[in-house]
């Protein structure tokens, strides 16, 4: 009796296994999706081979999307509103939609399958968006964990951008990363350079990209990159401003500082960078001669832990309490932030409590 | 093992390359569950909840992140420095939500235990008694860490 029954399980576990192998075979070599149409803002109309991601089928038409992980589904860069299509939700997105983001059709692309015709609606910018491909020119060493990396642009040759936005640049498969993953970083550069991308990178333990970047790449090798993309730029007005910046939060400041320079602003700037001990300092020579170059530019470099730097005749401690001194007048100033979210949030509050209502950010955080 | 499509993708996403470099397993070769009622079965022995542990860890995390990078003194016990990165990471369990990076380290004075975790840590904890692998990058004892935080 019992043999008979664990042969019946048996058949019956066998032949429910095979349909689903079947399925899946179908599924791979037999699904014909056709041409499929993708609506864009009910602008563009894109006409794409059925089966691909959503995701893919767009940058294959030049539409890019911002995404970190390679569409694996890790990021949750790829949000885009998906109206009609797309079929049902998977499991794979839900971590990264939020209620509102659910109720409005919010999907992330590289997990939506392009099976039938679909509408979706992005932001206009994410047009103007291009990918690069370039070649490392230099790589320079700021610090013990942070590098500079300037990449000729090949293909397309010129990036039309805003100081201060930033890329997404993509990794190569290298030892133990078998993927390609891409980061967001900040553009080093101004405008008026747009031949080259400078970049910032600081080494994040165990990080992917930023392994990658320290111990793999090479001069001349190629690298492709996305961009630009961000709101992190200066807004157009003549008021005072604050920069404050950590670590490799300096690269957005750069461009737009030499940006400034190169417009000949006479605004009232001051620029706090922030860093461990001197060792974590870099560019302080170079933001020195804007400061003479530049008609109001006072930089100063804040050291937050003097007692390991006992030669540094600068500022130290916490940005923060320093900066109602550089303030002239709260409501005719404008912040900008860039660093780590411990250093936004409490630059961004004692900003606030000073009366500056304007505080930009880069979001990255 | 018999395994949902879930938990296939949940140990792929624990490997290395995938959501961190070096992933979340180390040199551990076992499915994730079976890492996980290991460590169930400790903390049953010492008598406390992951709950318990992850809200301890809260604590600390919360109270260093107030010390804008730098290192807190906490309870006159408990020397702990929060280092926030910029960036956020999702969990290889795809809860909702990401998760800040960064990570925290806490060194017991009156033990001399050092214990450091990050932000994720703590989430894989509370919703699943994940304290990673043998060997991976920031596994957490069971017993080591309970001792260095209480
Ligand atoms: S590309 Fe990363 S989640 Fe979609």
């Amino acid at each position: 009796m019992l043999s008979l029954i664990i042969n019946n399980v048996v058949i019956f576990a066998g032949i429910g296994g095979f349909l689903a192998l079947l399925l899946v075979i179908a599924d791979y070599f037999l699904a014909n999706y056709g041409d499929c149409q993708i609506d864009i803002n009910g602008k563009k109309k894109l006409t794409v081979k059925g089966g691909s991601s959503l995701l893919n089928s767009l940058a294959e038409n030049n539409v890019f999307i911002p995404s970190a992980c390679g569409g694996r589904g890790t990021c949750g860069l790829c949000k885009v509103k998906v109206k009609e299509g797309g079929g049902p939700l998977l499991p794979t997105e839900r971590p990264y939609l939020d209620a509102d983001e659910l109720k409005n059709g919010v999907r992330l692309s590289c997990q939506v399958k392009v099976k039938e015709d679909i509408i979706i609606s992005i932001p206009e910018a994410l047009f103007s968006i291009r990918k690069f491909k370039g070649v490392v020119e230099t790589i320079i060493d700021y610090t013990y964990d942070t590098k500079g990396l300037v990449i000729k642009l090949i293909e397309p040759a010129k990036i039309d951008f805003k100081a201060g936005q930033y890329i997404q640049l993509e990794s190569k498969k290298y030892a133990k990363s078998k993927q390609v993953v891409s980061r967001a970083y900040s553009m080093a550069n101004c405008p008026e350079n747009n031949n080259v991308v400078e970049l910032i990178i600081r080494r994040v333990p165990d990080g992917i990209m930023t392994t990658f970047v320290h111990d793999y790449l090479k001069k001349d090798d190629e690298l492709y990159l996305t961009g630009p993309y961000g709101d992190f730029f200066i807004r157009d007005t003549d008021t005072d401003m604050i920069f404050v910046a950590g670590g490799s939060g300096m690269a957005p400041f750069k461009g737009i500082i030499e940006d400034l320079y190169k417009k000949e602003s006479k605004q009232h700037i001051v620029y706090f960078f922030g860093a461990r001990t001197t060792e974590d300092l870099f560019l302080v020579d170079e933001m020195k001669e804007y400061e003479k170059k530049m008609a109001d530019f006072t930089f100063i470099p804040v050291i937050s832990q003097p007692e390991k730097s006992p030669d540094w005749k600068g500022e130290s401690g916490y940005i923060p309490p320093l900066l109602d001194k550089h303030i002239r007048d709260p409501k005719n100033t404008e912040g900008y932030l860039c660093g780590s979210p411990a250093l936004i949030a409490s630059t961004e509050k004692k900003m606030k409590e000073l009366g500056i209502e304007n505080v930009y950010y880069d979001s990255f955080g | 093992m018999k395994q949902t499509p879930n938990e296939k993708t949940i140990q792929e996403r624990l490997k290395p390359g995938v959501i961190t470099l070096d992933g979340f397993l180390g040199e551990d070769n076992r499915h994730y569950h079976d890492i996980i009622n290991e460590d169930m079965e400790k903390l049953k022995s010492l008598n406390i909840t992951k709950e318990d542990i992850a809200d301890r860890m809260q604590y600390f995390t919360d109270l260093a992140l107030m010390n804008n990078d730098e290192e807190a003194v906490i309870d006159d016990i408990y020397k702990v420095h929060y280092l926030t990165e910029r960036g956020k990471i999702v969990s290889p369990f795809m809860d909702r939500g990401l998760i800040a990076k960064g990570s925290i380290t806490l060194h017991n004075m009156q033990n001399d235990l050092k214990v450091c975790w990050t932000p994720l840590n703590i989430s894989m904890i509370r919703n699943h008694g994940f304290f990673e692998g043998k060997g991976a990058t920031h596994r957490l004892e069971p017993e080591i860490l309970v001792k260095a935080i209480f």
